[in-house]
């Protein structure tokens, strides 16, 4: 921080700069807890806790950098510090999302009903939103958390290895395991459709 | 024996090395996630215009990327979040 010749920021001028700066960021930071949590009021929570803790530590943010990459990293550790703790499983899956073209042996102990004649109404985009949803929704957190980054959020690989805190190879490996299993998933439901690939 | 011993370590070192199929493998996400050197760049996208299973790869590969941005819904943030968080900052 350069500018400030060190006197305190007043209230006002610090809330001013906090909305500014990362309130905008509301709507990707969102939608980022929503996919780790699966669950519409623990993102809620968590994206509250997310933006409580980057007003206590406001100070050290520093105008002009990278406002975005800094609250994800906030919500990803106050994810796994916290919340994951809180919730008694690692991470709610929504098997009704799931349901309709996963094998049970698939989806341990919850059988796949094939639930398809709705979706014929839907329009061919939401039919495909749908599916991807699914089968992100049923890979494990970590290999779902570096797809969010890299394919909706647009993150280069060095701000994810921050934003995660590992190294960059471990970046690229992840996200190798993590879209093979996903085109794994989206492989069997075309077939399952019908479709061949 | 020493022809035998001669053609065991050519199949080893043979073993050992990367195919030019096998590096534009490793290098698909480099590539559809715009990571990759200019370097790297240039041999891909040669490799590609003569490998057809390559090329194909990387076709797959934009595709899977393309599902995720252009088709994965976001959620609508509700309006009483922006208030909730303005609230517990006062
Ligand atoms: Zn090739």
């Amino acid at each position: 921080m350069s500018e400030q010749t060190g006197k305190q920021l007043s209230k006002e001028e610090k809330d001013a700069r906090f909305e500014a700066e990362l309130l905008p960021v509301l709507d990707p930071l969102y939608n980022f807890a929503y996919r780790l949590t699966l669950d519409e009021d623990d993102a809620n929570d968590l994206v509250q806790e997310t933006y409580l803790k980057a007003y206590r530590f406001f100070d050290y943010f520093e105008q002009g950098t990278n406002a975005k990459a800094w609250l994800f990293r906030i919500l990803k550790n106050s994810f796994i510090n916290e919340f994951r703790k809180k919730s008694k499983q690692p991470a709610k899956v929504d098997y009704s999302e799931v349901e309709g073209y996963y094998n049970s042996e698939d989806v341990e102990g919850e059988s796949g009903v094939a639930t398809t004649t709705d979706m014929r109404t839907e329009s061919v985009q939401d039919l495909i939103g749908d599916e991807v949803a699914s089968a992100l929704n049923a890979l494990p957190v970590d290999f779902r958390t570096v797809i969010i980054l890299c394919d909706l959020e647009g993150f280069t690989y060095e701000e994810m290895a921050k934003i995660l805190d590992i190294p960059i190879g471990t970046v690229r490996s992840r996200l190798h395991r993590a879209r093979n299993s996903l085109k794994e998933k989206l492989e069997k439901y075309a077939k399952n459709m019908g479709y061949n690939s | 024996m020493e022809a035998k011993f001669t053609e065991a370590y050519q199949k080893v070192a043979e073993e050992g090395k990367e195919t030019d199929c096998e590096k534009v493998a490793k290098l698909l996400n480099s590539m559809v996630d715009d990571e990759a050197s200019a370097e790297e760049q240039t041999f891909f996208n040669s490799h590609i215009e003569e490998c057809v299973s390559c090329f194909e790869s990387h076709q797959k590969q934009k595709l899977l990327k393309g599902l995720v941005s252009g088709h994965l819904k976001r959620v609508i943030v509700p309006e009483s979040l922006v208030l909730a968080i303005k609230a517990r900052i006062q």
